[in-house]
Formats: C-alpha cells, structure tokens, sequence
C-alpha cells in the first residue's frame, strides 16, 4: 500500500461549530504501525473516519499515493467501499444476522473470490486469531474478546493495505487487553499491514506504535516515535498528556516559593532573557535526598514535605508538599521516608522539560542544559 | 516522522466545490429516495390538509346564493356560520363543551382508577399482580365502541326503537341521561384509556429509584411527605403525558358518541363534523376538521413543551436503581379485589354482555329455550334482510377481506416506508430533508382520524388534474390509513435505525458492499424485527378503526368496523355485536401473535 498523504485537511460539521480537526498534515508511512492518541473529543476519531471515507472534509486534501482520494477543491471523493481500507469500529459492528463464518467472509463474497479459495483464506485468518472453533455461531454467542476478533478476521480476510483500528480494545478487560496487545504486533508483523491506531491511552500507544501523533482540540501536537513523544514532548500539553502520574509542571511567573527557585535557577544557567514560560520534569527524574549535602551540586533542589507514600506493586508514588504544591515522584525501590518528613527534592538538568511563555519547548534549553550538566 | 510535503491543492473552485457537494449528495440513492418520499409525503399527508383548510375559506359549489360569491372566491361565510351565525350553537359550540365534559370527565376518572391500579402493579405485593399488568391493558386492544354496544345492549331503553335493553326487558327501565349521552361516554372513554395511565404512569413508577424514597425518609420524612414532595412530582411529566395523550384521543373519538350520543342529540365535535359531511356542507366540515386539528395541534405543543421541561429532572436508574414493593398486608385481598373489579367491568362484562346477546332471541331473558346460534349460522331468519346468521351472510365475509386487504396493504407499505424514512432520516447528508421527512410524516398523528378522513375527502372526491376521483374506491382507504399510520411507522423505523446506529453498515461499506448490497444483506435482515412490528401493529389498530372509515368507505368498500356500525343503524343488534366480537377477536389475537413473533410486550407499544 503507498503512503497516506493528509495535506491541511480541514473538517467542521457544520458553519458555526468548532473545526472538529485543522490544519491537520500527516504523512502514514507504508508498514507504519501508527497511534493517533489524544483526549476524547480530540479529533483523532473524525481523522480516521476521513482516512476511511466515512467523512468527507471541509477543506484539505487526502491522498493515497499518486491518488486523490477526498478533495473538495477538485471535486474528488473515492467511496469507502473503493479505498481498499480495513476499519475495526470501537463497537466491533459485527452483524448480529451472520454466523461468524458469514461475517468473515462478507468481504470475499462481495469481491466474488471462488469458493475454495474463500474457504482457505477464511480458515488461515480464523486459525491466525484463534476463532476458527467459532465459525459457526452467532456473534451474540461470543464473549467481547472473541467479537473482537472476529472483527479483526472480518477486515483482515480481504487483506486491505491498511487497517484502521478505532480504540478497538477499550471495551476489553485488562487481561485481555494485554494479549490484544500482543496479537496486533504480530498481526502487524505477519502481515506487514500498515495500521492506524486510535486510542486515549497512552501505554496503549506507547507499547504498540512506531510512531504517535498527539492531537488535541482537532490539532496536530507533536508527531514522532514512543521514546520522542515522552522524553522530548513538542510543548506543555503533550509533556502534561503523556505519563502517568503526570508531569510536574513549574509556571516561572508566579510568585509561589518553588516557582521562583526554578525560575532563578533556570535564569542562571540559559540567561534571564530566555523566555521560560515554565518547566516541567518527570515523577521518575525527581528524587529526594534527605540532606541538602547528597544532593549533586549541578541539580535544581528545594526543600519539600512528604505527605504520601502510595504503593502501586513494585514501584512506589512519593507525594511531597512545598507550601500547599503538590509535586510527584515514583520510585522502584521501597522508600525509606515517612509521612511528614522534611526533605530535599532535586533533578537534573538533562530531566528538565523548559517550555515558553505559550507552552512550546524551548529548543535551545536541552543543549545548553546538557553542557551545563 | 514528519508532517506532510505534499503539494497544496489549488486554489478553491466554486465551481468544483458544487461538483463536490452534489458527488456526495448523489454518491448514494439515499438522497434520491429522500426526495420522493418527501414529496409523496407531501402529497398524501399536506395536500389532503391544506385542501380542507382552503375549503374552510372558499365558497363551496352549490353555496353561491348563501355566500353571495362565485364558487372557489374567499368567504368567511362558513366561519362564521359555524361560529356566530344562529346555528353556531348547535354546529360548533356545544359540541366543543360535550368533547371537553367527556374528554375531562374521562381523563378525571382513567386518572384516579388508572393511577391507583398503576401503583398496586408497579409498587405493591398486590395478589396476581403480573397476571393484572396484562390482563388490565386488555381493553385497549378493543375498539372502544364495543363497550358502547355492550352498554347500549344492557341499558337502552324505549327512547328509541328496536330491540330493547337487558333491563327493559326484565322491566327496570333505565333513565336517558344513564342509557345515552355524557355519562356512559364518559364512562367508556375512562374504562378504554385507562390502560394508557396503567402503561405511561406504571412505567414512571417502575423506573422510579427506591433510594430517592429512602434518603427522604432516612431524613425522618414521614410518608405523607415522601409521597407528595417526592414521588409526585417526579411523576408529575408521565401524569400529564397521559392526560394530553387521552385528551387527543377523545377529541377524535367517533364510534362511542355515535352510537350513545345520537339518541339524545349529544353530539361532540367529532358527530357534528359527520352530520356535516352528510349532509354536504363542506365549508363547515373545513371549519370544524380545522378547530379539531387546532386543538390537537395544541394539546400535542403542550405536551411537547412539557416533556422538554421533564427532562429537566430526568432520574437515571443507575446499577443502584431498585424498585422496592411496598407491602399491603391486610389490604393485599382489597388491592386484589379492585383490581379484578375494574377488570370485570373493563373486560369481562362487556364481552360476555356482547357474547350472550348474540346467542339470545329476547334480550334479557336467560331461558335455556331463549337460546340459539341462529344470529351465527341459522339460516331463513324471520327478519327482511340479513335472513341469515351473521357467519354465512356474504356481506360479512366481504367486509372481512376488505379490512384484510385494505388495511393489510396499507400496513405493508406504511410499514415498508416507515423503515425507509427511518433510514434515509438517519443517513441523507441533506439535514433539512431529514427533518422535513420527520415532521411530515408526524403530521397525521396532530390531525384526529375523523378530520384526516374529511381532509382525503376534499381532495379526492374529484378529479383533480391527472388523479381521478378516487371516492367510493379502496385506494382512497388504503392511501388515507397508510398516511394515518405513518407516525407510528416513520417513528419506529427511525427509532430502529437510530438504535442500529452506523458501524455495521459503515462495517459493510468498508469491505466493500455498495448501497444495495448493503440494503439487501445488512440493513434489512437486521431490521427485520421491526420491519414486521411496524407492519403488525398499524394492521392490528387498522382493524379495530373506525373513524377513518366512517368517512371514506362506501357499501361497496365497506369493512368490518363500518359493516357493523350499519347494521347498529338498522336496529340488527344480534349481528352488529357479533361482528364487533368478531372484530374484538382479531385485535386481540393479533396483538398476541404479534408478541410472540416479536418477543416483546406489545402493550407498551399500542399507542395508537
């Protein structure tokens, strides 16, 4: 399958309401396993739809390959039916009226594959997910995690250049979501399928994706692999979406005690005139000391209290108190400190996240702070 | 990773953004199909409607002396003939104070009967209490003038002719305000919409959280407080629901005052816009079709308006709903006693009424040699016409496959349509088309049947352009009750569409199955349940319908429901109530065959 190509691809149901996407360009590699992640209402769903077909844009152009296949500006729209795509819905949309078999091989019927050769190709997807035992019943007489699967088999059996998968597993139970988890990687590596993966959970992403593409309020946020997304996010809402618990975040325009520590800290070592909005590091780049004197000379430090320690199993969240903020560290191994006991927490400078006054990063900040570490 | 590098599309075309528009508009025959429908709907629901608005307002042929106009010029004259003029009294007025004292009178006793036996099956240990929930929705599967035969089989008196009542004959003569009139309309109408309060009033209770009622008593509320600060207005939308719903009913309800009425001259608004169609003044009968429509338009924007205002105060059943049973003890047997009491005079008197009268030569008197089947099979009966028993008389056995064909056909299509307009509501990308499809077709369910009747009159009676006169023909029925049922049709394919919801098609359409391969194998056989509800339940009140049919059929064109107000006319009460229990036979059996077909408590689903 050649690449996808969405170019300033508007979408907007309806004149007065809010552009469900904007200004949206992605580019889908072929073989790519990629996540569109983002909160509820964030437009990754519409984004998907629009990649299907089953939305026409506003405005922009979709392309596959050398082909148009949705621009309003030249009159072009490809159905659905014509795109080649595969599509799992969050709901699966299995046919309730269709054994399993039947709801398998829907696809090749239409496309009047002989009767051999339907059966085979149905037999190796059903073996490959595990469902063949099934072929006969109805899709009300399968449990969430099967259905899930034969929504699967459904789109796989026509072996579309792509497979678009829309939060398939979040009706799953965790268990199940893990072995789901597991199968897409192969189904992706077996088949060598691009796929396109909607999702708001991020280790869902994280785990499964070559590269994420973060949206939020219809907009591209950042777009790169796992590791990009996490340890270099592009501005203050990525940094703040991805993680969990999440990032702390310290506004350097306010007049809270720590707030001007890291702002003076941070003046020090970019120049006043940097234009940090405000800085951000990670719950596992914080750590405590319970003196002043372990803590590294080059590492931002304040003093803090803690006021939590909650056990997750294997890895522990530290809450620390400075004058009524709230900040977070986890830790693999079992704490030592007490509730109410005064300490020192500190970071690196190669943990800091710096962000502008609009929220974006401040590129310049990670070299400089990487020298100065 | 990057974002993309491709080149940027040209600069906006009007032109292309049109093609644009329209390729997907015509992408798929949804819109196509939408565009026809819209406008048969508007030929067979608005047309019919308007025409009998401008009849109201322009002079009528053969009025031209009276109006002092050409025929087809405006007038007021008919306006004010039915509402200033000398004759306004008669014509309009009090008919509109009978419909509202019955209508009141009616809503005031289903209330308190429907409210308490509501209460005793949704909320109480009441003995038999399931068997109850069904057994009391009975009468509503009934054609209400059943029990008006019934009641005139049981109490009429010698103010008119023929056979007299029960009481009569064993020499009990019963007063005319009690044989005829207001009261035993009342009456009727209350026994016969009481299983609306049961259904629309019992459902609120059922939904009812108990934990709303404990936490108020767990404030030490005592029970006084907890029924009248939080159960009752809670329930206050589906009370008033139920009231503007039988209001609408009985505005439009001709068989019971037709029969109970006529002999007292009572006439409500629906007997007088008849008198007026019979005796061919059409101007009047605009007038009147369009105070009956204005009134039901209005009781239907109340409840509109007040449903929006319920939901205000929606209470979710969550996980913790629970709907606790409040226990009688000692009153179980008085609860229970009730309830079997209105069942008998709901149900069983009248039927049982209806059943010996028709087996009995001498009405009243229960010697075993005062019995016989010949009102059923006898034949060379001593009578000047219907000499035989009513199952061997041809005419029955025609009016029979009239109603099945006519109300059969009509149901098919409006069933066939109803799901169509569910889909193309649901799918057409033209949003004002949707919503003109879904206005239009709830447009019947403003009009009272008898006004709708008369609106299919005015404009069919003769040729007009292309379309012939169509009176005295079946198509007119049918065409008349598939627009009378294509509310309840056009709702529940677009309620069934709405609950299917877009992915198993959207699924379809992605391996690749074009617009009828996907009619054809998804949508169809998966709507295929509701497909044939809406084709059942139209048929089953189409049966059992009478004043679409009073109006628009003819001897020829008669049906069960018409054949039988015939024969009430010519005094043949055996025949009459044995066609009525013949009638009362098939809408009952309907309604359970169709629950079994379908598995579902149709009762919840009868209103209309």
């Amino acid at each position: 399958m050649p690449d996808i190509v969405l170019s300033n691809v508007q979408k907007s149901y309806g004149a007065g309401s809010p552009n469900a996407v904007s200004d949206l360009d992605l580019h889908i590699h072929d073989g790519e396993f990629m996540c569109l992640l983002g909160p509820s209402g964030c437009g990754k769903t519409t984004t998907l739809r629009m990649i299907a077909g089953l939305e026409n844009l506003t405005d922009g152009e979709i392309g596959v390959g050398e082909k148009i296949v949705d621009s309003p500006a030249r009159g072009a729209f490809i159905g659905p039916e014509k795109r080649g795509m595969g599509l799992v819905f969050q709901s699966y949309a299995l046919w309730p009226h269709l054994t399993i078999e039947r709801n398998t091989d829907f696809g090749l019927r239409l496309r009047k594959v002989p009767k051999a050769e339907r059966e085979a190709r149905v037999t190796e997807v059903m073996k490959a997910l595990d469902i063949e035992k099934y072929r006969h019943r109805y899709p009300s007489q399968l449990s969430g995690g099967q259905q899930q699967r034969v929504a699967l088999a459904r789109m796989l059996a026509v072996n579309p250049g792509v497979l678009l998968l829309d939060e398939p597993l979040s009706n799953l139970d965790a268990r199940l979501r893990l072995e789901m988890r597991a199968e897409l990687k192969r189904i992706h590596a077996a088949f060598g399928t691009t796929i396109v993966f909607v999702t708001h959970d991020q280790w869902e992403a994280m785990t499964l994706a070559t590269s994420i593409a973060v949206m939020n309020e219809g907009r591209l946020q950042q777009i790169g692999t796992p590791n990009d997304i996490y340890d270099r996010p592009a501005n203050r809402f990525v940094a703040e979406f991805v993680g969990s618990p999440p990032i702390n975040i310290l506004e350097t325009a306010t007049g809270h005690a720590l707030d001007r520590a890291a702002s003076h800290w941070l003046a020090g070592r970019l120049g006043e005139s940097a234009g940090v909005g405000s800085v951000g590091f990670r719950p596992e780049a914080l750590q405590i000391a319970r003196s002043e004197a372990a803590v590294p000379g080059d590492s931002f430090r304040h003093a803090a209290e803690v006021t939590g320690i909650l056990p997750t199993g294997g890895s522990w969240i530290i809450e620390l108190k400075v004058d009524g903020r709230a900040l977070f560290a986890t830790t693999t191994e079992c704490p030592v400190l007490k509730g109410g006991e005064r300490v020192f927490v500190h970071a690196r400078p190669t943990a800091m996240h710096v962000f502008d006054a609009a929220g974006l990063r401040l590129a310049g900040a990670d070299d400089t702070l990487a020298r100065a570490a | 990773m990057a974002t993309s590098d491709a080149a940027v599309a040209p600069a906006p075309v009007g032109g292309a953004r049109w093609r644009y528009r329209l390729r997907l508009a015509l992408r798929e025959p949804t819109t196509v199909i939408a565009v026809l429908m819209a406008a048969l709907f508007a030929y067979l629901i608005v047309v019919p409607i308007l025409s009998i608005l401008s009849d109201a307002a322009t002079v009528q042929f053969g009025d031209e002396r009276r109006t002092a106009g050409e025929t087809g010029s405006v007038t007021i004259y008919y306006l004010y003939r039915a509402f200033a003029s000398p004759v306004a009294h008669d014509l309009f007025w009090e008919p509109l104070l009978n419909t509202l004292k019955v209508a009141f009178g009616a809503i005031a006793i289903s209330l308190s009967v429907g409210g308490v036996l509501a209460w005793l099956i949704a909320r109480t240990d009441m003995f038999g209490r399931r068997w109850f929930a069904t057994a009391l929705i009975v009468p509503y599967m009934l054609p209400a003038w059943t029990f008006a035969l019934a009641w005139t089989t049981l109490f009429k008196n010698r103010t008119v002719g023929g056979q007299p009542g029960w009481f009569e004959a064993i020499g009990l003569s019963p007063p005319d305000w009690l044989a005829y009139g207001q009261v035993p309309i009342t009456i009727i109408l209350a026994l016969h919409y009481t299983p609306f309060v049961i259904l629309l009033f019992g459902s609120a209770l059922r939904r009812f959280d108990s934990q709303l009622e404990d936490s108020a008593r767990i404030l030490g509320a005592p029970g006084r407080v907890v029924a009248l600060q939080i159960i009752l207005p809670l329930m206050r939308p589906a009370l008033l629901s139920a009231v503007l719903l039988i209001f609408a009913k009985c505005l439009g309800e001709f068989g019971v005052p037709y029969v109970l009425g006529l002999p007292v001259k009572f006439d409500v608004l629906a007997t007088s816009l008849y008198r007026s169609i019979g005796s061919r003044q059409t101007g009047v009968a605009g007038v009147l079709a369009g105070a009956i429509m204005l009134i039901g338009v209005l009781a239907i924007m109340i409840d509109a308006h007040l449903a929006r205002e319920a939901r205000r105060f929606v209470t979710v059943g969550s996980k913790g709903a629970m709907n606790r049973l409040s226990r009688l003890k000692s009153w179980r047997w008085p609860a229970s006693g009730f309830a079997a009491a209105i069942f008998i005079v709901s149900v069983g008197m009248p039927l049982l009424t209806l059943a010996l009268s028709t087996v009995m030569h001498q009405p009243g008197s229960f010697a075993l040699s005062n019995f016989t089947l010949d009102y059923w099979i006898g034949r060379d009966l001593p009578t000047v016409a219907m000499r035989t028993g009513i199952l061997l008389s041809p005419d029955l056995w025609q009016a029979a496959w009239n109603t099945i064909t006519i109300v059969g056909i009509a149901s098919v299509c409006s069933g066939i349509l109803g799901v169509l307009t569910g889909y193309v509501v649901v799918r057409t990308t033209i949003r004002p088309l949707a919503i003109f499809l879904r206005q239009v077709t709830f447009m019947p369910y403003l009009v009272p049947g008898i006004a709708f009747a008369a609106a299919y009159l005015s404009l069919f009676a003769v040729q007009r352009g292309p379309i012939p006169g169509l009176y005295g023909t079946t198509l007119i029925l049918i065409l008349a009750l598939m627009a009378d049922q294509m509310p309840y049709a056009s709702r529940a394919g677009i309620s069934a569409m709405m609950q299917l919801g877009k992915d198993p098609e959207e699924a379809a359409q992605i391996v690749g199955a074009g617009w009828f391969r996907r009619m054809t194998s998804i949508v169809i056989p998966i709507q295929k349940g509701s497909l044939v509800t809406g084709i059942l339940l139209p048929f089953i009140s189409g049966i059992k319908g009478l004043s679409l049919f009073v109006i628009l059929a003819v001897p020829a064109t008669d049906v069960l429901t018409t054949f039988s107000l015939r024969l009430v006319d010519y005094n043949y009460t055996q025949a009459a109530n044995a066609v009525v229990l013949i009638i009362a036979g098939l809408a009952y059996g309907g309604t359970v065959l169709a629950q079994r077909i379908t598995r579902t408590n149709l009762a919840e689903g009868l209103g209309n």
